[in-house]
């Protein structure tokens, strides 16, 4: 358990909003813009109220690393950069163990019953769900569309293989997203190292493993400025198309290809 | 210590399948405190960067049944719609769900329709 504690929690710095690039590219120009202004507003997330350590209970199965759950919805009407993210993401619950992460589960909807512009966050502990913690900074995600109700399973499976330590990456993961938005949920685990490409090779392969997912199926890797579309064909993966900045948001591939 | 399935010296064999290895015998119990123990010999592994734990879809499934999974936690925030209020609803719709996946999910079958 020696690397619990190498996760140590991050400086506060603005929480990132949404997680897919998908959608909204101009509100999350704003808020990256005017994001100053707010941020001093920001640097008092749950973090800083002193807690008490979580730890196995007696007779439960201990994970890896220590999780946390988090939840966050957009307001709807009001512009994202207006909006204390204090207020759109919400710490749900720091497990360590098998069981602890059922009581959680258990007590939690599943994404599919969400409503509206919401999100399930599950981070390590110490690694907040935005792209500015320092786990996160060189890191990337790779991304899964689903059409409508398809994210239940698919979460499920994602966060299941995450807490059993099925990627075989070290220390890579930092987290999973499900994020449930108007015409398909999307999916996404983000790691630590975006360029170390044998890492996200092996994280991409797990997925595809563990999801079920089917043939053409686009998986897409982003980091803050590329975007990697992949197709997955029953001999592997192919690289469909590469795109530099942030003009990759709200293209329209994914969407007419995804998973149906 | 170097599981069948589970360290990641050999990258090209080291991904474990869903179901095939791991598997905590049930009942087997873990000493508090002492998590390099291995009991039942086969959840940790050992990889490069040091004694990894590691579950597998299955065993995790088994383990929501036991009775310490169940209880809801004590600090769960009250957040509607999405921890609350309905607690006893929401469990019951999980399990019919879940029971109901795990019919047509179990093993390496094609879990989704394809219809691109």
């Amino acid at each position: 358990q020696n690397n619990k504690a190498a996760v140590l929690p991050a400086p506060p710095t603005r929480l990132k909003d949404d997680d897919s690039g998908d959608h909204d590219q101009n509100e999350e120009n704003n808020t990256q813009k005017d994001s100053e202004k707010e941020k001093n507003d920001r640097e008092k997330p749950q973090s800083t109220t002193k807690r008490k350590a979580v730890v196995p209970g007696p007779a439960e199965h201990p994970l890896q690393y220590n999780y946390t759950f988090w939840y966050s919805r957009r307001t709807p009407g009001r512009p994202t950069s207006s909006q204390s993210y204090e207020q759109n993401i919400k710490q749900i619950g720091t497990f360590a163990s098998v069981e602890q992460f059922w009581r959680f589960y258990s007590h939690m909807v599943r994404p599919g019953d969400l409503t509206g512009h919401s999100d399930f966050h599950l981070f390590k502990e110490g690694i907040k769900p935005m792209w500015e913690d320092d786990a996160n900074k060189n890191g990337g995600k790779w991304i899964i569309r689903l059409r409508k109700g398809l994210a239940s399973r698919c979460w499920e499976n994602l966060i299941l293989a995450m807490l059993g330590e099925q990627f075989m990456v070290g220390e890579e993961i930092c987290g999973a997203v499900v994020s449930v938005r108007f015409q398909e949920d999307i999916i996404s685990i983000w790691n630590k190292t975006a360029s170390d490409q044998a890492t996200t090779a092996r994280i991409r392969d797990t997925l595809r493993r563990v999801l079920n997912l089917p043939p053409n199926t686009i998986m897409e890797y982003k980091t803050h400025t590329d975007s990697i579309k992949y197709v997955c064909w029953p001999g592997g993966c192919c690289r469909l198309h590469v795109c530099s900045g942030s003009s990759v948001h709200g293209t329209g591939l994914g969407r007419n290809a995804r998973v149906r | 210590m170097s599981g069948r399935c589970c360290h990641g010296q050999t990258p090209s064999r080291d991904i474990p399948g869903p179901g095939k290895c791991l598997a905590l015998p049930d009942g087997a119990p873990l000493p508090p405190g002492d998590y390099s123990t291995t009991p039942g010999g086969t959840v940790f592994g050992t990889t490069p960067g040091g004694t990894r734990i590691i579950y597998d879809r299955q065993f995790l499934m088994e383990c929501r049944n036991s009775p310490g999974a169940k209880t809801p936690p004590s600090n769960l925030p009250d957040i509607p719609g999405v921890t609350s209020p309905s607690v006893e609803e929401l469990k019951l719709e999980n399990h019919h769900v879940q029971n109901c996946e795990e019919k047509v999910s179990t093993g390496e079958e094609e879990q989704f329709d394809m219809d691109i």
